[in-house]
Order: C-alpha cells, then sequence, then structure tokens
C-alpha cells in the first residue's frame, strides 16, 4: 500500500511537472487584423423648394460618394483607423447662386480624411480611450474637427458606457478649390452689393453618450442621449428669402443653436433566423423643431452567411420659428429662412439591405468578410424624394508575428 | 404634461427597465447577442443614409452619426 502511494505522488509530481515546464521552443504569438472597407455610394434627389431660389425651384441633386475605411488591430490593445473619401456633387440648385446655367456652382467636390486612435488600457481592459482628428474641403466649406472619447465594457459584459466628445471648426467661405483669391463669401449674384455677413467661421461641439445593457440572452437594449451647441455662421449666405413686400434678402438665422436628442434601440433576436431593431428618437432644439424619429429593421437569415433586412424609417418635424414659405415673409422679422429642411414635414425612408458574409473565409489569411447592398427610397411629404444606393466590400486580413520568449 | 417632465418620466422608465429586468449572460450564452445583427450604432452602410438625414432634416443626433462637418447646402 505504502508502495501504491509512493508510486502515484512520484507520478503526480512528475505530471505537475512537466504541465508547468514550457517546451523549449515556445514562441509568443501575436495577431494583427487588419480590415479594409470599400464603399461606393450613390444618391439621387428631386424636389421643387430649394433655398437658394428662396423655397422654390428645383432642388436637383446627385452625389457619387467613393470611400475607403482602413482599421489596423495592432494587437489587443491598439487599434488604428483611417478613413478617406471623396463626394462629387451635381446640383441644379447651386447652379442658381448667379442664374448662369451649369456655371461653376453646378459641380462641386468634397474630400474627407478622418484618422483615429483607440487603446485598451493595459492595467484595465475593460476601458478604451480613443481620439480622432477630422478634415473635410469643399468649394465653400472647410471643416476641421476632433474628438475625445471613452469606453467601459463591464467584466461580464453585459453593459457598456461611452461618451465622446466632437469638435468641429468650419470656415464657410468660398473658393478654396477653385483657385479664387481672396476667400468670401458668396451671396446670390443680386444681392452682392453689400457684405451681408461678418462672421464666416462655424463652430459645433457634440457630447454624446450611450449606455447599452444586456437584457437576456436575446435581447439588448441601448439609450442614446445627447448635446449638441453651434455657434457662429449658421445661415447659408447663398440661401435667398422673399417677403410679402416683393423685397429680397440672403437667409438670416440665428447664430446659436442647441439641440438635444436622445435615442434608444432595442435588438431582439427571434427564433434562430429573425432579428428585429427597433430605433426611437426624441429631439428638439432651440430653433423650435421638435421631432421624432422611428426606425424598424428586420433582418431575416436565409443563409448562414446571408442576411436580408427590409427597414423602414418614419420621421415628423414641427417648423423653425423663423421659417415661411415664398413670399409669406413679413419685413418685420428678425430672423428668415426658406429652407424647407426647418419647414414641418413627414417623411419616410423604406428600402433594403442584403449582406454576404464570411466569404472564402477558412484557413486564408486575406479573405472577404462581408459583401453588402442597401438600397433605399426617401420620401419627404413637401415632395423632396431621392434614391440611395450603397455597396460595400470589407477585406480582413490576419498576421501572425512570432517571437521567442 | 409638460416636456420636462415627461423627459424625466421616459429616463426613469428606462433606468428601471434596465436595472431590474435584465439577467446575467455567461460567455457561452452570447451565440444570438454576438450576431452582426444584434450590435447596435451604425453600420458602414447606413452612412449616407445617416447624412442625407442631417442633411435633409432639423433633427440629428442621438447615435444617428455626427452632427456637422460639412454643409449639406445643397
Amino acid at each position: 500500500m505504502k508502495k501504491k502511494y509512493i508510486v502515484f505522488g512520484a507520478m503526480a509530481i512528475s505530471s505537475f511537472y512537466g504541465f508547468a515546464q514550457q517546451p523549449a521552443n515556445y514562441t509568443k504569438k501575436k495577431i494583427s487584423k487588419s480590415t479594409i472597407q470599400i464603399v461606393y455610394s450613390q444618391y439621387l434627389q428631386n424636389g421643387d423648394h430649394s433655398a437658394v431660389t428662396g423655397g422654390k425651384g428645383t432642388e436637383k441633386l446627385q452625389v457619387y460618394s467613393p470611400g475607403i475605411i482602413i482599421k489596423q488591430q495592432a494587437d489587443s490593445f491598439n487599434l488604428y483607423s483611417v478613413e478617406a473619401g471623396i463626394d462629387v456633387i451635381s446640383s441644379a440648385s447651386k447652379d442658381n447662386i448667379d442664374f448662369v446655367v451649369s456655371s461653376a456652382s453646378k459641380v462641386s467636390n468634397r474630400g474627407y480624411l478622418h484618422i483615429g486612435y483607440d487603446r485598451k488600457l493595459k492595467r484595465n481592459n475593460n476601458i478604451t480611450i480613443g481620439g480622432a482628428g477630422y478634415f473635410s474641403i469643399e468649394s465653400d466649406y472647410l471643416s476641421l474637427g476632433g474628438k475625445l472619447s471613452a469606453s467601459y465594457i463591464s467584466a461580464d459584459k453585459s453593459q457598456e458606457f461611452s461618451a465622446e466628445l466632437q469638435g468641429y471648426f468650419d470656415d464657410l467661405r468660398w473658393g478654396r478649390l477653385n483657385g479664387e483669391r481672396p476667400l468670401k463669401l458668396v451671396y446670390p449674384v443680386e444681392l452682392r452689393n453689400r457684405e451681408w455677413f461678418t462672421e464666416y467661421r462655424r463652430q459645433s461641439f457634440n457630447l454624446n453618450l450611450s449606455y447599452q445593457q444586456t437584457i437576456n440572452e436575446r435581447m439588448i437594449i441601448a439609450f442614446f442621449p445627447g448635446i449638441s451647441y453651434q455657434y457662429g455662421l449658421l445661415s447659408t449666405p447663398y440661401h435667398r428669402a422673399y417677403f410679402k413686400d416683393s423685397t429680397e434678402r440672403v437667409e438670416n438665422v440665428p447664430d446659436k443653436r442647441l439641440k438635444i436628442p436622445l435615442g434608444l434601440q432595442l435588438n431582439s433576436f427571434i427564433g434562430d433566423r429573425y432579428i428585429l431593431r427597433l430605433y426611437y428618437r426624441f429631439y428638439k432644439d432651440d430653433f423650435g423643431i421638435t421631432a421624432h424619429t422611428f426606425n424598424t429593421e428586420f433582418a431575416v437569415k436565409m443563409r448562414p452567411n446571408l442576411t436580408l433586412t427590409p427597414f423602414i424609417r418614419l420621421y415628423t418635424q414641427e417648423a423653425a420659428s423663423f421659417f415661411k414659405p415664398y413670399r409669406q415673409h413679413d419685413p418685420q422679422q428678425q430672423f428668415y429662412s426658406s429652407d424647407y429642411d426647418l419647414s414641418k414635414f413627414n417623411s419616410y425612408e423604406l428600402g433594403m439591405e442584403g449582406r454576404l458574409a464570411g466569404i472564402g473565409k477558412g484557413e486564408k489569411n486575406i479573405y472577404t468578410n462581408n459583401m453588402s447592398l442597401r438600397y433605399s427610397f426617401y420620401h419627404r411629404s413637401d415632395g423632396v424624394h431621392a434614391h440611395m444606393i450603397t455597396l460595400l466590400l470589407e477585406l480582413v486580413a490576419h498576421r501572425i508575428k512570432t517571437g521567442k520568449q | 404634461m409638460p416636456l420636462r417632465k415627461k423627459y424625466m418620466t421616459f429616463s426613469m422608465g428606462m433606468v428601471m427597465i434596465m436595472t431590474f429586468s435584465c439577467k446575467t449572460v455567461k460567455p457561452y450564452q452570447r451565440v444570438f447577442l454576438n450576431d452582426d445583427a444584434m450590435q447596435t450604432g451604425k453600420r458602414a452602410t447606413e452612412k449616407l443614409s445617416s447624412a442625407v438625414h442631417n442633411y435633409r432634416e432639423g433633427a440629428s443626433g442621438g447615435g444617428s452619426g455626427n452632427t456637422s462637418g460639412g454643409c449639406g447646402c445643397n
């Protein structure tokens, strides 16, 4: 019996020692992941209430928008991201700034670049902090911006909090892409006899918060409160406003705006194939706009890697206090605009998205992770309507770095 | 009911739902929660729609993308 104990003890010690030892050729592996998203979008709009012509006139607009997003997950802690793209814009309404058909204002390009960095803290890797810089340029616009963010995820991953502070510093003077000097605000051709604004900058600050809670194995809820504050030149200098006495001026809106949005999202997995995504947002600002948004998506997994998602979005808003249609403004008004984006209206968007995921994933280091096609039709009760198409191709590359410990 | 009171009631209701009706989900029970379609926030394919909503409508924010950085004045 004593011998049995000795043999068993010796085996236990040797096996423990064996497990505790690392093999001589042990190597530490570090996996980095690169994600490349190539996105192409197209937007075709028509309508008959252009703000450039004082709330009456064509709103025909086409935007062709190729872009690329690159994310580099260098290791478990560091994520770098770059986003760049161009919007090629052909706008019939902007063409009416000078009433010369097909003038330089008709076609415009917008370029943008976002660079971001996020880092999980090593001493508490439930916390991620990040920052980003934004740059965008258009013939009548230069925007520089930045973002600071922090997020916390609970150890059991049931709760997630995040906070994000964004700042945008915009310059609305015309001429950067056209080589025109000096840079200046552009007014409608017949209103260039005076300077309507002394300010040409616009600042925007947004605080976006989110709280996400897992309710059970199939349901998740998220809550998105926020606050935004803008000041500076909030009017668009080439928007016309016509008055009851047949006079005409450049649009003039308040130079400060406080916005309070509050979003709520509920996602539920139903059975093994269906996902219901519900979103509601309440919005109020000091221009006098109160708005409600309802969005419903119903994703159906046709096959494990193919998902079809029909969706509908309903929106309603009250008008800004200074909005009036063409020739309805009182000359005594301090603020006035005939921009129908600020009018009272309802809108709906109806569409479908198809997503093919994990194509050729297998053992490959580089594979197509996702191909998506999204189409939607947008209609606003004042007559504006648009077709939107987006095509996304997502490639993923894994790289394993090895090194002796 | 005044708007501020409505906002407070809604917020309190949300906090109560979150606090009292949730259960702990173990890592091996997260197969549905980890699905791509279950993630909150916006996907890359929704970027155009979000921009159009920001420009063509008065409201913005509340988990719906950037609220500035481009004039949207076309």
